[in-house]
């Protein structure tokens, strides 16, 4: 049978349309009549609205609506839904979105912005994570500062046991390694077009990455799950007057065409902002992030503070490895539970270590929330543990090549979640790149599988 | 208030009377690379620009053993200019590292000069080679030396209606050594970080009128004199070069700020003069 | 306002534009030619890079009226009718576009420096490219883009794939 893909160089299907300028991202999508879009933040990390009043900006001529908690139907979104789409009470960072505005142009929408009156008694917020697992910090939530994975404050890995581990260890290398927070900085910023159509449906032109993630989070926001008696007594509350009890069809996300995402279009970020506009207005509603939006108020990867204490032998062997990571999640949980999962899992990197215990912190703070970038957790894990593989081979007096055939996963080994490795190639792909960067292995390095342990002990 | 308005200057005398009659509002526009920036930011509303694209000054001629550059000359030309690289070298190659290919085709000397950023990657150069300005205004014209234009980080001593008409660089003299060296966090297009630009005269292998030049390391662009008169009527060796080193990082005065803190500018001032002229020890 | 008139990928337009508009906003919202990008607006990133009488500029930091009179060209121009200019052909024969918002200011950015060097060394590609930013690619395969362009804009003959 000849294969007409597989095994033949393709060309991207989008290619000739992005080289010839074609391909057509959200804000290129030109509908006319739309309205331009802007937030309202908060000035401060921390603190209650105690008073809103958008009347000036709804009664500025060329401003068609104007949004604020009161119209959402479900404030509450999220992996875990307790983030609210507009602030409702309690700010829980500085630049969290408070109220929007949609107006015939952006010169209207900024100015209509400024005659919002906002009114906030502030609080101390605190910053850091390490303070804010103190047990007398202010709180982020309500629930406490730190994601509890079921009765423990903390995602825990056991595999066999450390301390054992650490008493066979001819020598202990203990290690803090600090990773900051990094945004995305992808070239297409967040932008949101929302258009109500003759048809009853709302489209959504999306920079999503997630589309049914985000497919359902619409819905649970605009209040089309009808079965959910949070959200009708939310929107019974409101008196909203638009449509109830909608479903998924009554939606339609045209998404797919992302101009870069790496984990910063996982999270809502302006389609439910310009979903309650353009249904509130009856017209279609764009919002584009600026650059300095995007830099301070887009999800990002979370900072990190990871401890690594290894066990071990003089061959090079690592024979315990424990280790604490504390993960900055900012305000809200989002995809940060998660990041905290994959982190943890990949403790012992691609090496086999007999004893692990690993602690991971998820912890609040008064920033925006972070969330997924790319590695979702495990780039700043390798980050920590690479190094401490180099500096282990350091103080033995060992090659940072030699120490990673030493502990690399053969086939068969366990890792520390209790998976067995059933496809291992890192030995041969430590081959082949020593080979390609020019560096003449030892002879016995050379020789080795990964199928079988080397002999030397 | 003066109405509002985009004037296209025929000649820089008209510009500054464009410049004197609309006041507080009008702004002079050639390449814009720093004002529409502001435009875009909402930071600056203009009432009034006066266009300087059309005026006469982009031009670059030597005269009397001076390179003469009109102040509306984009940084691509002096890039790509002989005259440039022959008899300022120094200045060519502070250019080269400024901002990027675009914003080079753009921006202009004037500008970079007149928007008097601490960081101004012309400026440090310029103010090695001792360069000076022609003011004009309604009232006439000036000449000012570049090291006393800079009053405060983006102030100068240009007064209402005055622009700069031309920036006058002397010759570098002959067998003169010369080095820069650009710390950004990127390798382009990067605001500097600290930037330092030496100009070396030698007369029987000693210093005769070295000067030194250091950007983003204090309010305005700093000419480092006490470094520079260590160095008169002597040889470039180990122990002066380490000595001027010290007294050039001992003028700064630098500020924490996004792209590096004071105690790493002043570190880095002193390594980099203590290579630049360890490079030009060498030559 | 201020009536200005311009010609974009070689045909003439007159639009209404004020003291702050730029060309950025002329070309993508009075004309709705939407390859040059909003990345940035204030400069950095080259997303709305365009050539100006055929220098590389950037579009959102250029005051609309010191436009007018003036010649824009952006990818859309690159094409003549019925086949794609050799940059074009060479980005989307190697790879050098994945989200593909970064492409077309990248591209003008290669015309400019072919235009001038029409043999650069990949020093002098990257160079030329140092203002305009990519967060997908990583580089290389634009380089290997510009470098097989200007192979074949020069005559040498069929395009090769891989590092040039």
């Amino acid at each position: 049978m000849e294969l007409k893909v597989v095994g033949h160089r393709v060309k991207r299907y989008d290619g000739l349309a992005h080289v010839s300028g074609e391909t057509r991202f959200v804000d290129d999508v030109i509908i006319p009549g739309t309205l331009t879009v802007k937030a309202l933040r908060s000035p401060v990390s921390k603190g209650l609205v105690r008073g809103l009043d958008t009347s000036a900006a709804e009664a500025m001529p060329g401003v068609a609506g104007v949004i604020t908690a009161a119209d959402v139907p479900c404030n509450a979104y999220g992996m875990v839904p307790e983030q609210p789409v507009l602030v409702a009470e309690a700010i829980r960072y500085k630049g969290e979105p408070i109220a929007a505005v949609a107006a015939v142009d952006e010169d209207t929408a900024l100015e209509a912005v400024t005659r919002i009156r906002l009114d906030i008694e502030e609080q101390e917020p605190v910053l850091d994570p390490l303070e804010a697992m103190k047990p007398d910090a202010p709180k982020v939530r309500p629930e406490g500062n730190v994601y509890m994975y079921g009765q423990r404050p903390f995602r825990q890995i056991v595999f066999g046991d450390v301390q054992t581990g650490f008493k066979e260890a001819d020598l202990i290398v203990e290690n803090e390694y600090f990773h900051p927070s990094m945004e995305h900085a992808q070239l297409e910023p967040q932008v949101s077009l929302a258009v109500p159509e003759a048809s009853g449906r709302l489209t959504i032109h999306t920079v999503s990455q997630a589309l049914y993630f985000h497919l359902g989070m619409l819905c649970g926001i605009l209040q089309m799950e009808p079965n959910d008696i949070r959200c009708q007594a939310w929107a019974a509350r409101t008196g909203s007057a638009w449509r109830h009890n909608a479903g998924f069809s009554d939606l339609n996300l045209a998404g797919g065409t992302v101009g870069g995402g790496f984990g910063a279009k996982n999270d809502l970020h302006a389609d439910h902002v310009t979903a309650l506009l353009a249904l509130k207005t009856g017209r279609p509603c764009k919002w584009r992030w600026t650059r300095e939006e995007e830099q301070l108020y887009s999800t990002y990867r979370g900072a990190w503070r990871m401890t690594i204490k290894d066990g071990v032998k003089k061959d090079g062997r690592i024979v315990a490895r424990q280790m604490k990571s504390i993960r900055d999640a900012g305000s809200y949980t989002s995809l940060n539970a998660y990041v905290v999962d994959k982190h943890c899992f990949l403790a012992a990197g691609p090496y086999f270590i007999p004893n692990v215990y690993v602690q991971g912190y998820c912890v609040y703070t008064n920033k925006p929330p972070a969330s997924s970038m790319r590695g979702f957790g495990v780039t700043p894990t390798t980050f920590a543990t690479e190094v401490q593989m180099n500096r282990i081979a350091a103080e033995l007096g060992l090659d940072p090549w030699e120490i990673r055939f030493r502990n690399a996963f053969r086939l068969g080994e366990l890792t520390p979640t209790g998976r067995v490795v059933s496809s291992a190639a890192l030995v041969e792909v430590l081959q082949k790149l020593a080979a390609q960067a020019g560096v003449d292995l030892p002879a016995d390095l050379k020789a080795l599988t990964s199928a079988r342990k080397g002999e030397a002990s | 208030m003066a109405e509002g308005g985009f004037y296209t200057a025929a000649s820089p005398a008209e510009a500054c009377a464009l410049l004197a009659r609309h006041g507080d509002g009008a702004r002079l526009l050639a390449g814009g690379t720093d004002l529409m920036v502001a435009v875009n930011e909402r930071r600056f509303a203009p009432q009034v620009l006066i266009y300087l694209g059309a005026c006469g000054l982009n031009y670059i001629r030597v005269e009397g053993g001076k390179l003469l550059i009109g102040a509306a000359t984009p940084f691509a030309e002096i890039l790509k200019s002989d005259l440039v690289r022959d008899q300022a070298p120094l200045l060519a190659e502070a250019v080269a590292h400024l901002a990027s290919p675009a914003i080079r085709n753009a921006g202009t000397v004037g500008g970079n000069l007149a928007n008097a950023s601490p960081a101004a990657d012309s400026a440090t150069a310029l103010l090695a080679l001792g360069a000076s300005l022609k003011l004009t205004s309604p009232a006439g014209q000036r000449v000012a030396a570049l090291e006393d234009f800079f009053t405060g980080p983006g102030q100068s001593v240009l007064k209402a209606g005055e622009l700069i008409e031309e920036v006058i660089v002397p010759a570098q003299a002959q067998g003169a050594g010369w080095a820069y060296r650009k710390l950004g966090k990127r390798k382009a297009q990067s605001l500097s970080v600290v930037s330092v630009a030496v100009y070396c005269p030698l007369a029987d292998g000693k210093c005769r009128g070295a000067r030194l030049a250091l950007g983003a390391v204090a309010p305005t662009p700093l000419l480092a004199r006490k470094a520079a008169a260590l160095l008169e009527g002597q040889k470039l060796e180990a122990g002066l070069i380490d000595r001027a080193a010290k007294a050039a990082a001992e003028e700064t005065r630098p500020i924490d700020d996004v792209r590096g803190s004071a105690w790493y500018r002043r570190r880095a001032a002193e390594g980099l003069v203590r290579q630049l002229l360890g490079q030009i020890a060498g030559q | 306002m201020y009536s200005i008139e311009l010609k974009v990928n070689g045909r003439p337009y007159s639009v209404m534009v004020d003291l702050k508009t730029t060309l950025l906003e002329v070309l993508r919202d009075k004309l709705f030619i939407t390859s040059p990008k909003v990345g940035c607006n204030t400069g950095d990133c080259g997303a709305c890079s365009v050539l100006l009488d055929g220098r590389l500029v950037r579009s959102c930091i250029t005051n609309a009226l010191t436009a007018a009179g003036r010649e824009v060209t952006t990818v859309e121009g690159l094409a003549r009718p019925g086949e794609i200019h050799p940059l074009q052909r060479a980005f989307h024969e190697h790879y050098a576009a994945q989200c593909g918002f970064c492409t077309p200011g990248m591209i003008l950015a290669a015309k400019a420096l072919l235009d001038e060097n029409p043999e650069p060394t990949r020093d002098q590609v990257r160079e030329a490219l140092s203002g305009n930013l990519c967060r997908c690619t990583g580089y290389v395969k634009i380089v290997d883009a510009v470098m097989a362009a200007a192979q074949e804009m020069a005559g040498a003959g069929a395009l090769k794939a891989g590092r040039g």
